[in-house]
């Protein structure tokens, strides 16, 4: 019936007009932000996850005969002022900081998507209570509510997932909204509600994967931001407690010798710089390849 | 007599994402003083890129790669992004573009923006420029122009719109106006209220047109001459009446097969079978070969150029003979 | 006509809008459609065709009025058969189809979240999907990027089918394609029509098409309907003002001269409706009762199937000419 059909209607050769879409993989491939993101974020990660194989000291044995040395055949990058080694130090502590990071992240990821799809879908009382919940929260100093819950709750971890928990979810929501509120006009949309659909059906099935890239880039930008919150607190002594590694409090050490061995806090500066550029390229370059054509 | 306008060879590079076509390929037309030609073409065949190209507003994916445009006997200048036409160009020539929204500044009253062009392009003072302006809106058609000129884009309609658009374009004192489907987003009543207004700038101000549209109908009110445009290229000119009753190109007969008319209602639609070529994938020779029913082996190696099969009247094809012939013992698609 | 298959009964629809006026997008309108007919419904932006679809398809709440559907009244909580038995086939193929979803996924999943057919039938019901609207087995596996204009309005309409709707709501299902592509999907309807038996409501400001296509027509403007009638009747003999400015306005091929512009102005914003007959600011024939009473939509004399909104019904168009 479809070869007569297709004749009838003169269609014989319609298969060939159908233009063959670039895989995501070699989409991927042609962007030269996603692929120095990833290669930068995969080698960092990388390194940090084989920490115990390529450490080569645990980050926590000092050794006090060879304190602020230099880098050497022993010590790769040398060791600061308690003997201990930069280079397993630095990984161990990337291990932490990346680790927060990510996992601070999922909860505001996922309920501000959560929230944002509600809103931007149903709108009305929700969505007006929602949103102005919303600008309470962006309202907020966040260092300020951090170092009050340090208090709370005492330092380390804890302090930075509630902190997050709280108020990183609204931007989440609030661009997870306006996509929402577009994809929610569309025409495939009453297409796909018309054919009966259910509307959870329609929000999970059809809308979500379309709204959510927005959020998705702006996440590998959040777990920067993140790991730089991580660091902060570190520096001022109120997140990673020593002896446990951590690029802030490695930082914050290295400054009583920024005169004499820059090394000590340079060191882990730039290993947090460099996340930070692997990320956001990572970012733009998923913001790239996520696009619709 | 020189003409006013002549454009010669006009070729226009194109990129997209890493691949180059011409979407533009050796354009030629010559247009006399207050003639009026139309580019008629479906979309992507190159119409409207054409007419940006002439103008000098190339989009950025986009490249002057050769041709000439002049201007009563004046070449104008352009770099290779066709653009820096000079000070002289503005002033013979304008366009008016299919979407008067998202061609107006939303924040500026539409006044103020037909009277820029006479304050800093022109040379007149405030006041002179504000009276022109009213005075253009009258031209146009809006009543209460005094009034009007305040008024933001946003809060008129659509036909308003575009003659706010056409005044914009008056302001300059062109001599030839460039159209890009300016009627294609306007009701047809509407439509119809635009087209007299042009038909009337034509004759009360000896206005030159050069009006690119995708609608075979409208051609016949607009111009006496057309040119049918197919990846990139002209593929018959000629005069409009003869060209739609007589065409001597299978693409042009099969757009005039596949067309409605609204006064023959018995007429069934034929498809042109196949579809539009991927620009990047062009083969040699005729372009429209592989949807044609007359083509030969010849079509395939031979790169068919415009050539004269009557008074006036040009056709890109080898078989426009057997075209002519087909068309006379009455066989319709 | 026997029972019709859908009836609209006075059908009104308001919005609200700023300084507390009223937005009148339909205004009373009464429409009957048989089964298996095709209706055309013609008019200008802003006529209101486009809101009469929605009420029919269930996204808009009318403010007065009835629809009723097989002799059932639709209201507004649906059931998922009268969903499925009402389909639109949306104007822009552009943003019509998901991004994300492949057209298998689409089609597949109203197969199966109806049960329309059983598992194991699934992909031989989505071939024969793509095999009537012409497309090879190859697009069920396309995402929409990879298809032209022409090709996804194919696939909106394979979608509507896929449901087995009793009726099709096309929106200028047409106005964004190229006329070479047109013919092909018009094509289609007419072939899906005849072989399906569906009923299509044909929404168009283009009544080259609309002639071509229809088997009964209505005309629209400022919310109402002015003429109704066999297609015939209304293209050849129209007997409202409105209808014969939109024929003659319409573009033709072999146009010998300039058309003159039958009607002055522009249509009112849809909140300031003029009172009397909404078209008199603009109509040639106006007359001074044009200003104050509002025609009703009755039959022509001697034609019950054609009726007109016009005080001067009986006036052919040879004798309006100017």
């Amino acid at each position: 019936m479809s070869a007569t059909t297709a004749s009838a209607l003169g269609l014989e050769d319609v298969e060939h007009e159908v233009t063959r879409r670039p895989s995501v993989r070699s989409r991927a491939l042609r962007s030269p932000t996603f692929m120095a993101g990833a290669t930068l974020t995969t080698t960092i990660v990388a390194l940090v996850l084989l920490a115990p194989l390529i450490g080569r000291y645990s980050p926590v044995s000092q050794d006090l005969l060879h304190t602020l040395a230099g880098p050497s055949g022993a010590h790769w990058l040398g060791t600061d002022e308690l003997g201990r080694d930069i280079w397993s130090r630095l990984l161990y502590a990337g291990r932490t900081d990346l680790q927060v990071g990510v996992l601070a992240v999922l909860f505001p990821f996922s309920f501000g998507v959560f929230i944002g799809t509600v809103c931007g879908y149903f709108g009305g009382g929700i969505d007006t209570v929602i949103m102005r919940i919303v600008d309470i929260v962006l309202a907020f100093p966040f260092y300020v509510l951090i170092i009050a819950l340090v208090f709370v709750v005492g330092v380390g971890t804890h302090g930075i997932y509630i902190a997050f928990g709280l108020t990183d979810w609204v931007i989440y929501a609030r661009t997870t909204r306006s996509a929402t509120m577009v994809a929610r006009s569309l025409d495939w949309v009453a297409a796909a509600e018309g054919g009966g659909l259910s509307r959870t059906r329609v929000l999970w099935r059809h809308i979500l994967p379309n709204t959510i890239t927005q959020a998705i880039v702006y996440a590998m930008s959040d777990i920067v931001l993140v790991i730089l919150a991580v660091v902060t607190l570190g520096y001022l002594g109120l997140g990673i407690q020593p002896p446990a590694p951590d690029w802030g409090s490695m930082i914050s050490d290295g400054q009583n010798f920024i005169q004499t061995n820059q090394w000590l806090a340079a060191i882990p500066g730039m290993a947090v710089v460099l996340t930070g550029v692997g990320l956001s390229l990572l970012g733009d370059g998923l913001a790239d390849i996520l696009r619709p054509e | 007599m020189t003409p006013l306008l002549e454009v010669e060879g006009l070729v226009v590079e194109m990129r997209r994402h890493r691949a180059v076509f011409r979407a533009v390929d050796g354009v030629s037309f010559a247009l006399e003083r207050g003639g009026a030609l139309a580019i008629v073409g479906e979309s992507g065949c190159g119409k409207s890129i054409t007419l940006r190209a002439i103008m000098g507003l190339l989009p950025n994916r986009g490249r002057l790669r050769s041709g000439r445009v002049i201007v009563d006997g004046t070449t104008l200048p352009a770099d290779a992004r066709g653009r820096g036409r000079g000070h002289h160009q503005r002033r013979r020539m304008s366009i008016v573009f299919q979407d008067a929204l998202s061609a107006l500044n939303p924040v500026a009253t539409v006044g103020n923006q037909i009277a820029e062009a006479p304050r800093y392009v022109l040379g007149l003072g405030r006041r002179a420029a504000r009276a022109r302006a009213i005075e253009l809106l009258g031209l146009v058609g809006i009543p209460d122009p005094d009034r009007r000129y305040h008024a933001y884009p946003h809060e008129l309609s659509g036909g308003t719109r575009q003659r706010v658009m056409i005044a914009i374009a008056l302001s300059s004192d062109p001599a030839i106006l460039l159209c890009d489907e300016p009627t294609t987003a306007l009701d047809v009543t509407i439509q119809t209220q635009i087209l007299a207004l042009l038909a009337e700038l034509r004759s009360e101000r000896g206005l030159s047109l050069v009006f690119v549209t995708h609608d075979l109908g409208v051609v016949s009110q607009v111009a006496e001459a057309v040119a049918v445009m197919y990846t990139g290229r002209f593929v018959e000119t000629g005069p409009t009446a003869e060209v739609l009753a007589a065409p001597r190109h299978p693409y042009t007969r099969g757009l005039l097969a596949a067309a409605l008319d609204v006064d023959s209602p018995e007429h069934e639609p034929v498809a042109i079978p196949g579809s539009l070529p991927d620009p990047l994938r062009l083969a040699g020779g005729c372009s429209f070969q592989p949807r044609c029913e007359f083509a030969t082996g010849q079509c395939l190696t031979t790169d068919v150029r415009l050539q004269l099969v009557g008074p006036g009247h040009a056709a890109a094809c080898l078989h426009s003979d057997v075209l002519a012939a087909c068309q006379a013992a009455g066989h319709h698609g | 006509m026997a029972e019709p298959l859908i009836e609209v009964d006075g059908l009104t629809v308001t919005f609200p809008s700023e300084h507390g006026h009223i937005l009148r997008a339909v205004d009373d309108v009464t429409l009957q459609i048989a089964e298996g007919e095709v209706l055309g419904l013609v008019g200008e932006s802003g006529c209101g065709k486009t809101t009469i679809a929605k009420c029919l398809a269930g996204r808009v709440v009318p403010s007065a009025g009835h629809v009723r559907f097989d002799g059932r009244e639709l209201s507004v909580r649906r059931t998922t058969e009268d969903r499925r038995a009402i389909q639109i086939v949306f104007q822009d193929p552009y943003s019509s189809l998901n991004p994300r979803l492949s057209v298998r996924h689409v089609l597949g999943e109203l197969l199966r979240v109806h049960r329309l057919v059983p598992q194991d039938e699934i992909e031989a019901r989505l071939r024969e999907l793509m095999g009537l609207v012409g497309l090879p087995k190859g697009a069920l596996d396309g995402l929409p990027s990879q298809f032209s204009g022409g090709q996804r309005q194919r696939i909106a309409i394979a979608r509507a089918l896929t449901v087995e709707p009793r009726v099709i709501l096309a929106d200028e299902p047409v106005s964004a394609l190229d006329v070479s592509v047109q013919a092909t999907i018009l094509r289609l309807f007419e072939d899906l029509r005849s072989r399906l038996g569906l009923t299509v409501v044909f929404i168009s400001h283009n009544l080259a098409v609309v002639r071509h296509l229809s088997d009964r027509v209505a005309v629209m403007y400022l919310g109402r309907i002015v003429e109704q009638g066999d297609r015939e009747a209304v293209f050849s003999d129209p007997r409202h003002p409105y209808t014969r400015a939109l024929l003659a306005a319409a573009p033709r091929l072999h146009q010998v001269e300039l058309v003159r512009s039958v009607v002055k102005g522009e249509p009112p914003s849809p909140i300031n409706v003029p009172a009397g007959c909404s078209f008199h600011p603009r109509c040639p024939r106006a007359e001074d009762k044009c200003t104050r009473d509002r025609p009703a939509l009755e039959p022509v004399g001697g034609c019950p199937a054609h009726l007109t909104a016009c005080h001067f019904r009986d006036e052919t168009s040879a004798e309006q000419a100017p």
